[in-house]
């Protein structure tokens, strides 16, 4: 349990508290206009690094899978559940 | 069910919330600078009908098709359709919002390159809806 | 398993009878002819976007009508029918019961589909697959339009009727010593979506009634000049359809969960966790909808109610793939056809769902938009998901309707064709989104980013095209020709199913 409070903690610090800062901390000075394009383009690339990060660690988790476990592979043994009535 | 240990899903699970929680955190963020108008913001409006754009500047000049507006300036665009719905577009600037029948949609923007943007529509709109273009031509 | 079929019958046989099984046949057969001629318009389209002008398709008009008919007929011709034939063949052998609950009121919710297909193919209708007013209303040209209204109208009680005999059967006639927890997930799917269908369907045969009345001229509920306004036919609409994405996906999940333990000789990972995340979609897929109407002009604070309620349905869907993956790990898996097109459909579907996830973050929406983006998106859900673990279901029903073994090599090939022209196509159009190209489009301004890509897409289109060929051929070879297979064990996976597939109905 306490771990798991632990890395509540850590996580907060590092992800929420910046987040909640920057939000209160944007700038609303009328002069200088926001760039509507250059905003949404970021908000775009921070997405695609978090999609292709996730998407790697998912697709390698698959592709390894795929080749570990293949029946063909050598190391591959019978489950405990082969030939029962599960 | 089976009595092993769900501790792994629960962690992933609990990871994908944090992912999201981030997402949605700046997603909300960013719609919150860009729908915020500057008030010196001129206006111009918008209409839509099938199949060409028709702009109307503060001072009641009218063009079609084409619409000039100055570098560094603000404008807000007053959205609207004479007949279905469409979608105004300048993709360049990332610049959309719907023309719905009966209502007036509002989207700001500064442009801050010179230059000559292709405006296109975005709302299928019948007949010749891939042909519902225009130009937006930024003056220095 | 018996899935019946095996001895020749006469046609008309099959036709009338309302066993579950033969009405599973005729909604599977007709689901896959609508595919094909869907298919065929999506080649179609492709073809014409293959370079910039007319190419083979003359007027617009015309194009306007293909991506219609395409849309209306791969989802509710194709989709739907299709899961509904798998749920006929298999919920009532999962739950241990002789036959669906009501047999004639499935046949008679067959039976609503082939005339409601014609209607659609018939017509030929303009407005594309949500006929937004005001167009629809008034300038789509009729009868096309009312057609369409008229199909979309039957194909609703269709399956709301069918969604109400699969939740009948599965809760009140399971046998008394299955526990519902022990219902397999295949099972588990069609009641999840058949709970959405009779949620959520009703708005929409509400709102297709008052957009006939509307085209009539009576009435204008979606008329600013009437007092009305178009943006309620939009809630109305994607009240409805945006929780039927879970009608659709939910099924295709289950067949995966038959598939993936099955092939990995390995039960589910956690069965509960698989039932917690059907349940939670089934709730969550109606907190979504507003999220395609982000440019109608909505306030912030309804832009952030939908985006909190959209990303809400990620951690579930999370769940089915962790689920796949825990139960593949430290299987040995055999990779027959049906296991290939799970696994392909298990990546596609994590990259529809980031995807989606993007989507969901609403200034992103002033980039996508109803550009290609978007077609790429959805295609990714149903061709890459939705279609794979159909097909990939199909042949692993084959030898059990048959009799006959499909051809293996022929099957792998089919598959591997399809995972490259869906990669091709779907990854291809995100990008086109990116650079600004508009869906439903005749014709494309001249850019080279523009050309090089619609080639890249229409080039996996056809790879797509003739990899389904393939899959005919097989499939109809193989049904007459194909090697006997041995019905208790047809890919030597070694094991017993844990269902009584002996079961034989006294029918037949």
């Amino acid at each position: 349990m306490d771990k798991t409070i632990a890395l509540m903690l850590v996580l907060t610090i590092l992800v929420v508290l910046p987040t909640v800062q920057l939000v209160f901390a944007a700038g609303t000075d009328a002069h200088e206009y926001v760039n509507r394009k250059i905003e949404i383009w970021n908000l775009f690339f921070k997405m695609m690094t978090i999609a292709f990060t996730v998407g790697a660690v998912v697709s390698g988790t698959l592709i390894w899978l795929v080749w570990r476990f293949r029946e063909s592979n050598p190391n591959a043994k019978p489950t405990k559940y082969e030939g029962t009535d599960w | 069910m089976s009595g092993h240990s769900n501790w792994p899903e629960w962690i992933y699970v609990g990871v994908i919330i944090v992912l999201l929680a981030y997402v949605g955190a700046e997603a909300w963020n960013v719609e919150r600078l860009v729908e915020h108008v500057p008030a010196e913001a001129e206006v111009i409006k918008v209409i839509g009908q099938q199949w060409f754009w028709t702009f109307e500047h503060a001072d009641g000049t009218k063009e079609v098709g084409e619409l000039h507006v100055k570098k560094g300036h603000a404008y807000k665009f007053e959205i609207t359709t004479k007949d279905v719905n469409h979608a105004f577009n300048i993709h360049d600037y990332v610049v959309l919002q719907d023309a719905v029948a009966g209502r007036v949609n509002e989207v700001w923007f500064a442009p801050d390159k010179a230059g000559e943007f292709p405006i296109q529509c975005r709302e299928y709109c019948g007949l010749l809806h891939y042909n519902m273009r225009g130009t937006l031509i930024v003056e220095e | 398993m018996v899935l019946e079929l095996q001895k020749p019958r006469p046609i008309w046989q099959i036709m009338f009878s309302t066993h579950h099984t033969d009405v599973g046949l005729l909604y599977t057969i007709t689901s896959i002819a609508f595919f094909f001629m869907g298919g065929a318009l999506a080649l179609g389209i492709r073809a014409e976007l293959f370079l910039p002008g007319t190419q083979i398709i003359s007027d617009s008009m015309t194009f306007n009508r293909m991506f219609t008919v395409h849309g209306t007929a791969m989802i509710f011709l194709f989709l739907l029918p299709f899961a509904s034939g798998v749920g006929n063949y298999f919920v009532p052998i999962m739950v241990r019961y002789k036959d669906m609950a009501y047999p004639k009121l499935n046949a008679v919710a067959f039976w609503m589909i082939p005339p409601a297909g014609a209607l659609i193919w018939l017509g030929f209708a303009d407005f594309t697959w949500y006929a937004t007013p005001p167009y629809s209303a008034i300038r789509a040209p009729g009868p096309a339009a009312d057609m369409w209204i008229f199909a979309q109208k039957i194909l609703g009680v269709s399956s709301v009727l069918g969604a109400i005999n699969f939740i009948v059967t599965i809760l009140k006639c399971k046998h008394p010593d299955l526990p519902l927890s022990k219902v397999p997930l295949l099972a588990w799917s069609f009641l999840s979506a058949s709970l959405i269908i009779i949620v959520a369907v009703p708005t929409f045969a509400a709102a297709l009634v008052m957009l006939l009345t509307d085209r009539l001229g009576v009435s204008g509920f979606f008329d600013p000049a009437k007092g009305g306004d178009p943006i309620a036919y939009q809630h109305l609409f994607w009240f409805t359809f945006h929780p039927e994405v879970y009608v659709l996906v939910i099924p295709a999940i289950g067949m995966m969960y038959e598939i993936i333990p099955r092939f990995s000789r390995k039960p589910i990972f956690s069965q509960s966790s698989g039932i917690f995340a059907f349940v939670m979609l089934s709730i969550v897929s109606f907190s979504s909808w507003a999220h395609h109407m982000y440019a109608t002009g909505m306030s912030f604070t309804e832009k952030t109610v939908f985006m909190i309620g959209t990303l809400a349905a990620v951690p579930a869907s999370g769940m089915h793939v962790f689920n796949f993956i825990a139960t593949m790990w430290g299987g040995r898996i055999k990779f027959a056809t049906p296991m290939m097109w799970a696994v392909g459909g298990i990546a596609l579907f994590f990259s529809a769902g980031a995807g989606g996830v993007a989507n969901a973050a609403m200034p992103f929406d002033f980039i996508t938009h109803d550009s290609y983006w978007v077609v790429g998106h959805f295609h990714l859900f149903v061709m890459g998901t939705i279609a794979f673990g159909s097909i990939g279901f199909l042949y692993y029903m084959f030898p059990y309707i048959t009799g006959r073994m499909y051809n293996e090599t022929w099957g792998k090939i089919h598959f591997i064709m399809s995972f490259a022209g869906t990669v091709m196509v779907f990854f291809t159009q995100h990008v086109l989104g990116l650079y600004g190209m508009p869906r439903r489009v005749y014709d494309y301004q001249p850019y080279p980013e523009y050309i090089v890509m619609n080639q890249i897409a229409s080039v996996g289109a056809m790879i797509i095209g003739v990899s389904m060929v393939i899959w005919l051929i097989n499939m109809i070879y193989s049904a007459g020709k194909g090697k006997e297979a041995n019905m208790d064990d047809p890919w030597g996976l070694g094991g017993k199913y844990y269902f009584p597939y002996q079961a034989k109905n006294p029918h037949h």
